[in-house]
This record gives C-alpha cells, sequence and structure tokens, in this order.
C-alpha cells in the first residue's frame, strides 16, 4: 500500500462538497427515522459505522419495526446488499495490480454508491496509480460524515418538520438519479434503462430478488445489446 | 406505527443488535468478496463490461423503486409529485450536462419540502 498524501488531500477535499452534504442529508434523514421508529440511538448509529449502505439501513430498520426474526431480517438485508459485488468488481481492477494489499479490504468499507458512482464517473480521467489514494480520501470523508449525521438526525427529530425531512429523504435517490444522466458508456445508459423498468416489474412479484433480477437480466440484455452495436461497426 | 414501549416487548434488544451484527456481516460479506475477485478482472475485458451494465442495472433497479415504490415517509407523498419532481431535476441536468448537478438536487429537494408545506398548511 502507498497511499500519496497530496492525492488523497484532494480526494477528502472534492468529497467535503456536494458528495458529503448529500450524504449527511441522507443520514439526518436516517437518523430521524430510527428515533421515529422507536430505536435506541446506539443501534441506529451502529448501523452508519459497520454497515454504510442507506438502503440497507432503511430495511433493516423497517423489519425490526415490523418485528421481523433475526435471520429474516439478515437475509433481506444482505440481499439488498448484493450490488456491493458488482461495484467492487468494477471498481476495484481500476486500480493498478501492483497497489494490491490486504488494504483494500479496510477500504472496501467505505465502497457505497456516492464515492462509487463519482469514481466510475472521474477514474477514466485521473492517472492509474493516483485513483486508490483519491479514492481512499474520497470515500473516507464520506463514510466519516455519516455517523455524526446520523446522531445528529436522531437527536433532531422531534424539532425537525416533516416537511424538512421529506426533502432529506428524498435526496439521496434523487442524486443518484441525476448522477445516472452522467454515464457514458453505451452499455451502461441501456443497463440503466433496462435495469430500472425490469425492477419496477419484478419487485411487484419478487420484492426480495427484484434487484438481482433486474441486474442480471438488465445488465445482460444492455450488454449483449451494445456488443450488437459494437460488432456492426466492426463488421 | 407502534410505540417504543410495545416495541421492545415485542423484540428484545439482544435480538436487535443479533440482527444488526448479521446485517453488518451479510453487507461486508459482498464487499470483501468483490476484493477477493477483482484481482482476476481486467478492465479491458468484456467481463469487466458485462460487470458493469449488470451493476449500473442493479442500481438503476434500486433508485427507481426508492423514487416510485417507497416505504416510510416517502410513501406519503403522492407518486405523481415525486415522479413530476424528477422529471423536473432531470430536465434541469440535461439542460447543461455536467454543469447543473447542484441546481437540480436544489430544486428536486425543495420540491418535496414544498409539497410537504403546502400538505401542512391546507391540512
Amino acid at each position: 500500500m502507498s497511499l500519496n498524501r497530496d492525492i488523497v488531500i484532494k480526494g477528502a477535499k472534492d468529497a467535503f462538497g456536494a458528495p458529503a452534504a448529500i450524504l449527511f442529508a441522507g443520514m439526518l434523514g436516517f437518523g430521524a427515522m430510527g428515533q421515529a421508529n422507536g430505536l435506541d440511538i446506539w443501534l441506529t448509529s451502529a448501523t452508519s459505522f459497520f454497515m454504510f449502505a442507506l438502503p440497507g439501513q432503511v430495511v433493516l430498520v423497517e423489519m425490526l419495526v415490523l418485528s421481523a426474526s433475526g435471520v429474516t431480517i439478515a437475509v433481506a438485508v444482505t440481499l439488498t446488499a448484493t450490488r456491493f459485488f458488482t461495484m467492487c468488481l468494477t471498481l476495484f481492477p481500476q486500480f493498478p495490480e501492483k497497489q494490491r494489499s490486504s488494504f483494500y479490504y479496510l477500504v472496501v468499507h467505505l465502497v457505497a454508491m456516492t464515492a462509487w458512482a463519482v469514481s466510475m464517473r472521474d477514474f477514466p480521467k485521473m492517472k492509474p496509480e493516483d485513483r486508490l489514494s483519491y479514492f481512499t480520501g474520497f470515500a473516507f470523508v464520506c463514510w466519516a460524515v455519516s455517523t455524526p449525521a446520523t446522531v445528529l438526525g436522531y437527536m433532531l427529530a422531534g424539532q425537525v418538520p416533516s416537511y424538512i425531512n421529506l426533502g432529506l429523504v428524498f435526496i439521496n435517490p434523487l442524486f443518484f438519479l441525476l448522477t445516472f444522466t452522467e454515464v457514458k458508456p453505451r452499455a451502461n445508459r441501456i443497463a440503466i434503462l433496462l435495469g430500472g423498468a425490469i425492477g419496477l416489474l419484478s419487485y411487484l412479484w419478487f420484492p426480495d430478488y427484484s434487484l438481482l433480477i433486474a441486474g442480471l437480466l438488465g445488465g445482460t440484455m444492455a450488454y449483449m445489446i451494445d456488443k450488437h452495436f459494437r460488432n456492426r461497426r466492426h463488421a | 406505527m407502534l410505540e417504543p414501549s410495545e416495541l421492545s416487548t415485542m423484540f428484545n434488544d439482544a435480538g436487535m443488535w443479533a440482527a444488526l451484527i448479521a446485517a453488518c456481516l451479510g453487507t461486508y460479506f459482498w464487499r470483501g468478496l468483490g476484493v477477493y475477485f477483482s484481482g482476476k478482472i481486467s478492465q479491458e475485458s468484456e467481463l469487466f463490461k458485462w460487470l458493469s451494465a449488470v451493476t449500473y442495472a442493479m442500481v438503476a433497479a434500486l433508485t427507481v423503486r426508492i423514487i416510485l415504490l417507497p416505504v416510510g415517509l416517502l410513501a406519503t407523498v403522492p407518486i405523481s409529485i415525486r415522479l413530476g419532481v424528477s422529471i423536473v431535476a432531470l430536465v434541469i441536468m440535461y439542460s447543461k450536462p455536467g454543469e447543473r448537478m447542484i441546481p437540480a438536487l436544489l430544486v428536486g429537494t425543495f420540491g418535496l419540502v414544498l409539497y410537504g408545506l403546502a400538505m401542512n398548511f391546507l391540512s
């Protein structure tokens, strides 16, 4: 592991702006949700520290409130986290192979949608040897603001009017939706359209597996459509 | 909605923490597995292209689901408002690609806050 201090700081600086603010808002909203559902502050904030995956955290809180069994909860949350597998499979190969070390297993905890989306967009413009340092700084800031924001959201829950909370819980999904417009590769653009549509349909029948179905089906179809056009151009 | 006191009688603290720990391990499992296998994939390969498409499809499905079929607080907002606000934000984003993220986010967020305010005022 050889992180370049200047690049780490650059990544951290870039995160302190819209990305950290968006995560902060989302986690504020999540803290308020934990309070409103009668969870204790330690449990609510521990999810941000140890899980750091907002959609999974929301599922956890909802299922705790429905008093689902521990096994059911673990399975449901684990299924929503499947995306991390392919997110990591597409993120880490962009770091030079000589930088690979056990540090990856630590920094991987910081992988979440915000840092991933920004990395996928900006890595092609960056020197490969700078990417790991940049990601470490960027993603660490995203993770580091999350737990304090959750605690603050929990403590302010009673005082914040519900219309503000509406904005806070909407800002994260809206941010992801907007980052999709900046995705360049054609296969990935098609995948976003197909995945969104298939995800909605499959959620109506198989809510637990809808993300997997949408990913595999939509992604594979998008890949094949893109490949078809690539082959035609070369022919 | 359950009262906190009712909740604690239905689900003891130890059970909640056990569920939390299992959920955190399940989440880390995918992250760790991704790192483990990532060494075998070249970013120029066809496999990488396919995996990228699968990931974007999955993330898009999650995002669309949260916006169109939400649970909790967002579910109290009619779908027409959620959809309308999202479309306005997307239009702003496309009006100058790459430069309108913050305005689009602010307009979308305030759109929802305004809806909440209006409902407060009318009720």
